[in-house]
């Protein structure tokens, strides 16, 4: 396999962190850039497992001059990249009637906004390659919206519709954007919920169970090798049959 | 080198660097590059044209917006040269 560069945001998160794990222990040629931004801890600790191979990158995701930043100094130090994941997002729900605009705007720049900072500042690297993967991170919420997340829900569906919009401007040189919707995972935001509701979310999924973010990595994965090079504008679902 | 000389090796430029299968006569001057009822052009052939019109005269297209704003048609890229003072120089 080439040696690929990928850079995934929202690297000090758990399924970041488990994302740049599948690249870097099913490969061996694979350099992966943990993009943070407020918190680092994670990921530098993360990255030391991997000297060399892994690094780490301040960005700011709903900035354009962080991310042309940090683009250039990743081309310049491990070459163009390859592989994009928009993997950084939030969330902070209230009811539509109780929400405040700075939290609908914050929501939607850091889930959809960010996405489309990250589209356009990596872009012309793939594009001068003539190959690449863009993989985005949505949610189930973008097709199964829950109440008190309008902000999120919104976003979210946003990215699924840019992404469909992305795969058929780049689609003609083999450039790839898909998207993922991941339903509910072992990750802090659900396991610190207290256990009644757990148990609940649980009864609802038919695989009785959590996802783990290693599942929603291996997918990842997939969509970013050779063997996915037909599928683009796609969202898959990953949500233990939820939906 | 006037408007219509000027739009016509633009025309060409595209044609070459996009391949496009198109005459220069089939490009409208007015007629848009992106979205309905335009040339169909895509992101990939965006960024080729930004190429293009830096190595051929030269001009300098910054950021999205500026791109946004040239890259409408032919007249705009035209228009964009004519600015660099450049539009008389032959590609």
């Amino acid at each position: 396999m080439d040696k690929r560069v990928i850079l995934v945001t929202g690297g000090n998160g758990q399924l970041g962190s488990e994302i740049g794990r599948f690249f870097l222990t099913v490969t061996a040629n694979d350099t992966v850039w943990l993009a943070t931004h407020r918190n680092t801890d994670r990921a530098e600790a993360f990255a030391a497992q991997f000297p060399g191979r892994c690094k780490t990158v301040s960005l700011d995701v709903t900035s354009q001059e962080a991310w042309a930043d940090a683009a250039q100094r990743i081309s310049a130090e491990s070459g163009p990249i390859t592989v994009l994941v928009n993997n950084a997002g939030k969330h902070d729900d209230a009811l539509l009637a109780n929400m405040p605009i700075e939290t609908w705007n914050d929501v939607l720049q850091t889930n959809l906004q960010s996405v489309f900072l990250g589209c356009q500042a990596v872009l012309p690297q793939m594009i001068s390659q003539r190959r690449g993967r863009i993989i985005n991170i949505a949610s189930l919420s973008a097709l199964l919206p829950p109440p008190g997340q309008t902000n999120y829900a919104a976003a979210k569906a946003g990215v699924v519709a840019l992404t469909q919009s992305l795969a058929k401007e780049v689609a003609r040189i083999g450039i790839t954007v898909n998207s993922i919707c991941p339903g509910y995972l072992e990750t802090e935001v659900f396991t610190s919920l207290p256990e009644a509701q757990l148990d609940e979310v649980r009864r609802r999924i038919p695989m009785r169970r959590l996802g783990r973010p290693e599942e929603i990595a291996a997918a990842v994965f997939f969509l970013a090798t050779e063997a996915a090079s037909y599928i683009t504008g796609s969202s898959l679902k990953i949500d233990g049959g939820l939906l | 080198m006037d408007q219509s000389e000027l739009n016509t090796k633009i025309k060409q430029m595209m044609i070459e660097n996009l391949m496009l299968r198109l005459s220069p006569e089939e490009i409208g001057d007015d007629q848009p590059l992106f979205g309905p009822e335009s040339l169909g052009l895509d992101s990939v052939d965006a960024l080729q044209l930004v190429v293009a019109l830096d190595k051929n005269y030269g001009l300098k297209i910054p950021d999205p917006a500026a791109a946004k704003k040239a890259l409408h048609s032919v007249n705009t890229m035209a228009a964009a040269v004519r600015d660099l003072g450049k539009g008389t120089t032959p590609p």
